[in-house]
């Protein structure tokens, strides 16, 4: 029992971490109808930032949270303008194949820039354990739980009451209509692109708390995609709630059958989900007009 | 000179050659490729060798996404099942290398069954995940079946002997690889203008108008998946045999997106454009470090020190640059150079 508690407590934490990752790809899908596959290298290089200002600037936890958010809205709009803005209108297998070339980039840029050796994120705090009825959590842990559960409430927010939400939504529902209603589809893009940025962003940087800084990080990218693809492409809060379920899965397969099936539990189950439902569990039947 | 094409029926039109120049030049090729092993030196042989070995893999992978347009970003899963099959049957199993190169075609397209089963019913990036997850999942696999695959250590695999014939040499080594991607190349193009080949261009195009004409999505998909998948086998069975060594870190999921990007480079649902893809990939990180050795010592050695990251930080860029600017890519380019050289000064 206290070990089934553990794994599902560590299951939670690492799979909110993939839940915010996964809410990165949901949000792009989302306005802009593509699967960004460097949404992994992204959140790797906004954790690399935070790190680099823990040691060089102060590891004071506001300094590095407010620099790590702004590197990573500036990452996304950068993207964004440069890459992703000159392929509007491609379709979308050209567009997508632009994010395959831009993760490659980025991973290799990582490397050339940073080394390839593990770094800790230190920042006092994180690493200390609490006791919740006789289970060792470390408070990082707990805090990406509650950010995760946090975000999610305040997207359903933006989503359903703001403005700018309306209207990204309605980008993502029919973009032609959305322009002859005066909303600006570019402007929604690059917001989409920031946003998704710092999402993510703060998933790779509570990774990087809790566990360590590396080359490998961008399988973080990988292991999210199971995540939004259980909760549907289209479905942000069913993203970041996939994240939660992939993560429990990945741990209760690794702790009772083994390492290797940690591996690849949570891909094992989208597969047999996309069978059933092949738009995902929260996603939206996609209708075809011919 | 040649004005114009002038075709007066479909038979002429689908002709795998259909003028005197074409036959020429490739006659002009095949016999460069056959003098090439007597000609060059063992480094410029194993570029040729990877070059004929990554052609039989790209051209597999072109029926599945360039033809009927179905993206797989899990290729190398079928690369790892063929290279391990091939293994296991010869090195293991002491059977004849004809057996193994047989098994490496079959064992990947039973997989492909598995994998493109579900496949039927997901589309685009939903079936390109699917792919993408099978890849990961083939590796765990084979790291758990230690008592057939060795696991982690790998199986190592002599340079085969087909038919009293030792392929143990690097010239004759490529002969045998030459071979394969001729046999591959004339397969795939007889493929594209049969009734199959129309069949999934049709469903690459749309493949609800595909179904309307009466076309079995499902069984077509199936076929494509099939055969994608047998031919990227055996091309894994080669590179295993080139590797000497079969493992699954020998088999790197960036193989993937390489073949992606040999096929976007190339252009895309053409065998031409992976032939030519091909080329241009695999010469590219050789081709940049002779540019930057021609500035100066100093960028060479930086060359050296980060030649891994710069090499893949090439491909992500050649892939980018292609899709913005070329998206028809080499053989789109090419055609534009030929139209221009028979119409010059006029546009068209």
């Amino acid at each position: 029992m206290q070990y089934l508690l553990q794994l599902l407590i560590s299951g939670l934490a690492i799979g909110a971490i993939y839940g915010l990752i996964a809410m990165g790809f949901a949000v792009i899908y989302k306005s802009t109808g593509l699967v960004n596959f460097a949404q992994g290298e992204m959140t790797m290089i906004t954790a690399y930032i935070a790190w680099t200002i823990s040691t060089t600037v102060s590891g004071n936890v506001f300094v590095v949270a407010v620099g790590a958010i702004l590197a990573a809205v500036v990452l996304g709009l950068v993207i964004e303008r440069l890459v992703m803005r000159p392929m509007l209108g491609e379709p979308v297998f050209a567009t997508v194949m632009v994010t395959i070339g831009l993760a490659v980039i980025l991973r290799s840029a990582i490397n050339f820039i940073w080394d390839a050796y593990p770094h800790g994120l230190e920042l006092g705090m994180g690493r200390g354990i609490v006791h919740l009825g006789g289970i060792g959590v470390r408070t990082g842990q707990l805090a990406v739980i509650a950010t995760l559960l946090l975000l999610l409430v305040a997207i359903w927010a933006f989503f359903r009451y703001s403005k700018v939400g309306v209207a990204m939504r309605a980008v993502a529902a029919d973009d032609r209509t959305a322009l002859l209603m005066g909303i600006s589809a570019t402007r929604v893009h690059a917001l989409a692109w920031a946003a998704s940025s710092v999402i993510a962003g703060i998933g790779g940087v509570f990774f990087a708390l809790s566990y360590d800084l590396s080359p490998a990080m961008f399988q973080l990218g990988l292991k999210a995609f199971p995540a939004t693809i259980l909760g549907g492409l289209d479905a942000v809060l069913g993203s970041g709630l996939g994240g939660l379920l992939i993560g429990i899965t990945e741990n209760l397969a690794g702790g009772y059958l083994g390492s290797g099936m940690k591996e690849v539990a949570g891909f094992a189950m989208i597969i047999v989900v996309l069978m059933v439902r092949p738009f995902g569990i929260f996603g939206e039947r996609d209708i075809e007009r011919v | 000179m040649r004005t114009g094409d002038y075709k007066q029926s479909y038979g002429e039109l689908v002709a795998l050659i259909d003028s005197p120049p074409v036959w020429l030049w490739s006659a002009v090729l095949l016999l460069a490729l056959i003098a090439a092993p007597y000609l060059l030196n063992s480094y410029a042989l194993s570029f040729l060798m990877i070059i004929l070995i990554t052609v039989t893999g790209a051209l597999g992978l072109n029926i599945l996404t360039g033809y009927t347009g179905l993206i797989s970003l899990g290729h190398v899963g079928f690369l790892v099942t063929g290279a391990y099959a091939y293994a296991v049957l010869v090195s293991k199993y002491h059977m004849p290398p004809l057996v193994g190169f047989l098994g490496a075609g079959i064992v990947p397209a039973l997989a492909s069954l598995i994998v493109g089963a579900p496949s039927l019913r997901l589309k685009g990036l939903y079936l390109a995940i699917t792919t993408l997850a099978f890849s990961f999942i083939i590796n765990t696999v084979i790291l758990e079946m230690r008592w057939l695959t060795n696991g982690a250590r790998g199986i190592q695999v002599q340079r085969p002997e087909i038919l009293g014939i030792s392929f143990d040499s690097d010239a004759a080594f490529t002969y045998l690889c030459l071979a394969i991607a001729a046999l591959t190349l004339f397969a795939t193009l007889n493929i594209r203008r049969s009734r199959v080949g129309r069949a999934f261009v049709a469903i690459r195009d749309n493949d609800t108008a595909a179904r309307v004409m009466g076309i079995n999505l499902h069984a077509y998909k199936l076929f494509a998946f099939v055969t994608s998948a047998f031919i990227t086998g055996i091309a894994g069975a080669l590179y295993g045999i080139y590797l000497s060594f079969v493992s699954v870190e020998g088999f790197p999921f960036l193989l993937s997106i390489e073949a992606l990007a040999i096929l976007i480079v190339g252009g895309l649902g053409s065998a031409l454009g992976a032939v030519l893809g091909t080329v241009l990939i695999v010469l590219l990180p050789e081709a940049t470090r002779l540019v930057f050795s021609l500035f100066s010592a100093q960028m060479d050695a930086t060359f050296t020190t980060g030649a891994q990251e710069l090499k893949s930080m090439l491909y992500g860029l050649v892939i980018i640059l292609f899709l913005r600017f070329q998206p028809r890519g080499l053989l789109g380019a090419w055609h534009d150079i030929k139209r221009a050289w028979v119409h010059w000064p006029l546009r068209y």
